[in-house]
């Protein structure tokens, strides 16, 4: 028989290989939780992550995402199996819930739920309950519009009373919009619709009208109309920050967003005092709103980790980290705060407006995502 | 070591590589190239053999066009990496002296940093408040709107990016050349443009070609700077595939406008490589200066 002699070389690749297995390898005392979420980067609170994780001794991952169709895809490539809990606003729960992708919820188990503002109350927001069973599907967050935030020292506030204002050749070069697709078709359908006069005709769904739901008429009229604002934009942003800098320097003077970068602009400490910025929340030819929710994936079983979701939730809706998430993410939230806010939060985030969250077409899936992406794709490379 | 661990080891050698190589390259490959004969609906993947994805990329012109907007980024990113490398290059080898290393180290400098960080920066600098327009508009000039948010920007986005890698590759060319054969060149009467255009050119032109082509490729499927820094007029072929797969959830489509790039830049690839010789890269074998 060989006999085999331990020789330095051995022993170091032997340690080299035991120290490359070591993070592979933990006793099943030192395993902890974790808590898998698919949400929007502006709602992470670092501290807010780290105490939960400390008092639960559980470890939070977070992975972003820009927009619902983006979440949508994750969800569905990945499975349930891969998140516990996943953020979507507008009526994309309700596609989530129908695809067996999220899982019905009991605010009993949120004692936070108890603060929302009477218009997000369980038994009044309906956009998150299953129309089926009755059951609430998931818990509402932030809310908001995808309105004008403009500076009212060159743009006149009559002005942006109409979604006209974003195709006005006099403020060519000043305009921006977000890059996000499905809102610049929907916006620029409240318009053509408007003009068309074709709202009130039958729709293709034999529904009521929804910015989401078009015909092809109306979505050529959409394509001319993008095609015609191409001209006049400086921009289409890619995020808050960049919005932020373009209408503080100046560069911009009137953008459509979701009131987040409006609110920035007032609470920045280097304000500039000649500018006066202000957001038009729903315009003459209607408007898009949203809420964000949280929601519970179905990969998530009743028992320990499902206690951990609902203890994440009830910390994120809690009124001290609504207030900071308000601030930090310039949202307006569901949670009524007004008893612990100034009179200039109160007026600046909204909270005696949230009634008119009814009067906004919710964010919808496209009723064709196909033709859609080929409006767009027209429309960028026009 | 006996004939039967020789065996082992050599068989390791290679299929670990084979393994990693047909997993991680040839499997999603093969993944992408069937997803494209298959159809997306409503962010469902529809598995019904189709060639219904090519019929829109040959039938709707906002691909073809985005694809030449990219291809003529390419080239003109590519040309100008080119031209600029050259000088730096060769100035590094012919008076780099003993820094010559730590010259041509500092070229990857700004790959210490992610590309998003680099081009977040390149969006500060050329942006309507960035340091140039920043200034401009500080001395009472206009602002220089070709650099803000438009094709330019993408341009010297792109410029930015890929020149280290054509600079370190021309670096390279002209380090294992024999600068002997200039000198000879020029004892026997060659001026200086004959003796660049008739010998130095020529043999380091398969290094050129390599650092055009390691700058053409990624070029042409660049997705962040054009996102980042192209406007409105700025959409690019890779920025289109990256939106496929993304917001738009029309993966097939993607697929099939992935196909089409790895075929067209195989062919780039194939095409090019006909005018490389190893044997004239500079690496002439005649040791180095």
């Amino acid at each position: 028989m060989q006999e085999k002699k331990i020789s330095r070389r051995s022993v170091l690749a032997a340690g080299a290989g035991a120290a490359l297995c070591m993070p592979f390898i933990r006793p099943a005392w030192a395993q902890t939780q974790t808590v898998r979420a698919l949400m929007w980067e502006a709602y992470v609170l670092p501290d807010v992550v780290s105490k939960f994780e400390e008092e639960n001794n559980v470890k939070f991952v977070a992975t972003f995402f820009d927009g619902n169709s983006e979440a949508y895809n994750k969800l569905r490539v990945g499975g349930a199996k891969e998140f516990d809990l996943v953020q979507a606003d507008g009526f994309w729960p309700q596609l989530y819930f129908r695809d067996g992708l999220i899982r019905s919820v009991d605010y009993a188990h949120v004692p936070s739920a108890a603060n929302y503002l009477p218009e997000f109350h369980a038994e009044k927001f309906k956009v998150l309950t299953d129309p089926a069973s009755g059951s609430k599907i998931g818990y509402p967050f932030c809310w908001g519009a995808y309105g004008i935030t403009y500076n009212a020292a060159v743009v006149a506030p009559e002005k942006t009373g109409t979604i006209e204002c974003m195709f006005d050749p006099a403020l060519s070069g000043q305009l921006s919009t977000s890059a996000r697709f499905e809102e610049n078709i929907a916006l620029a359908a409240l318009l053509v619709t408007d003009r068309l006069g074709s709202r009130e005709k039958p729709r293709p769904d034999g529904k009521p009208f929804n910015p989401y739901v078009l015909t092809d008429e109306e979505l050529d009229g959409v394509k001319k109309l993008l095609i015609e604002q191409k001209a006049l934009l400086l921009t289409r942003y890619q995020d808050n920050p960049t919005l932020f800098q373009l209408l503080q320097s100046g560069a911009v003077v009137a953008a459509t967003e979701f009131a987040q970068v409006f609110r920035q602009l007032l609470t920045a400490k280097d304000r500039n005092p000649k500018q006066d910025f202000r957001h038009t929340l729903k315009m003459k030819e209607g408007g898009l709103g949203w809420v964000d929710t949280w929601l519970v994936t179905s990969g998530v079983e009743d028992g320990p980790k499902l206690d951990l979701c609902n203890k994440f939730i009830d910390r994120m809706i809690s009124s001290e980290i609504m207030k900071r998430i308000g601030e930090v993410a310039g949202c307006s939230t569901t949670i009524d705060l007004r008893g612990i806010s100034t009179e200039e939060e109160r007026k600046v985030y909204l909270m005696d407006r949230s009634s008119e969250i009814a009067d906004l077409f919710m964010f919808d899936q496209p009723s064709s995502p196909e033709k859609w992406e080929r409006v767009w794709s027209n429309v960028q490379a026009a | 070591m006996s004939e039967a661990e020789n065996r082992l080891n050599r068989r390791l050698f290679l299929h670990i590589p084979t393994v990693f190589l047909v997993i991680f390259f040839v499997l999603p490959l093969i993944a992408l190239v069937v997803l494209s004969f298959w159809q997306t609906e409503n962010y469902k993947i529809v598995r019904e053999w189709t060639a219904m994805n090519y019929v829109t990329l040959a039938t709707e012109p906002a691909y073809f066009i985005f694809f030449i907007r990219s291809l003529f980024m390419a080239i003109f990113v590519s040309v100008f990496s080119v031209v600029v490398s050259w000088p730096i290059a060769f100035f590094i080898v012919r008076h780099g002296g003993r820094y010559k290393l730590i010259l041509s180290l500092l070229l990857a400098v700004p790959f210490l940093s992610g590309e998003v960080l680099r081009l977040i920066a390149l969006q500060g600098m050329l942006g309507p408040t960035g340091l140039v327009n920043g200034v401009l508009l500080k001395l009472g000039a206009a602002p220089l709107r070709f650099i803000m948010y438009s094709n330019s920007a993408t341009f010297i986005a792109l410029v930015y990016l890929y020149l280290p890698m054509v600079v370190t590759t021309v670096y390279l060319s002209l380090l294992n050349f024999d600068f002997r054969l200039a000198s000879a060149a020029s004892a026997c009467g060659a001026n200086r443009f004959r003796i660049f255009s008739e010998i130095v050119w020529p043999l380091n032109l398969s290094g050129t070609i390599v650092g055009f082509l390691l700058c053409f490729i990624p070029t042409l499927s660049a997705a962040l700077a054009p996102r980042f820094l192209g406007g409105p007029n700025g959409v690019l072929y890779g920025m289109s595939i990256a939106q496929q797969f993304g917001e738009s959830g029309t993966w097939a489509l993607g697929a099939a406008m992935g196909v089409v790039l790895f075929l067209f830049s195989m062919l780039v690839l194939g095409v090019f490589s006909l005018g490389i010789d190893l044997r004239r890269t500079g690496f002439t074998g005649m040791g180095r200066q």
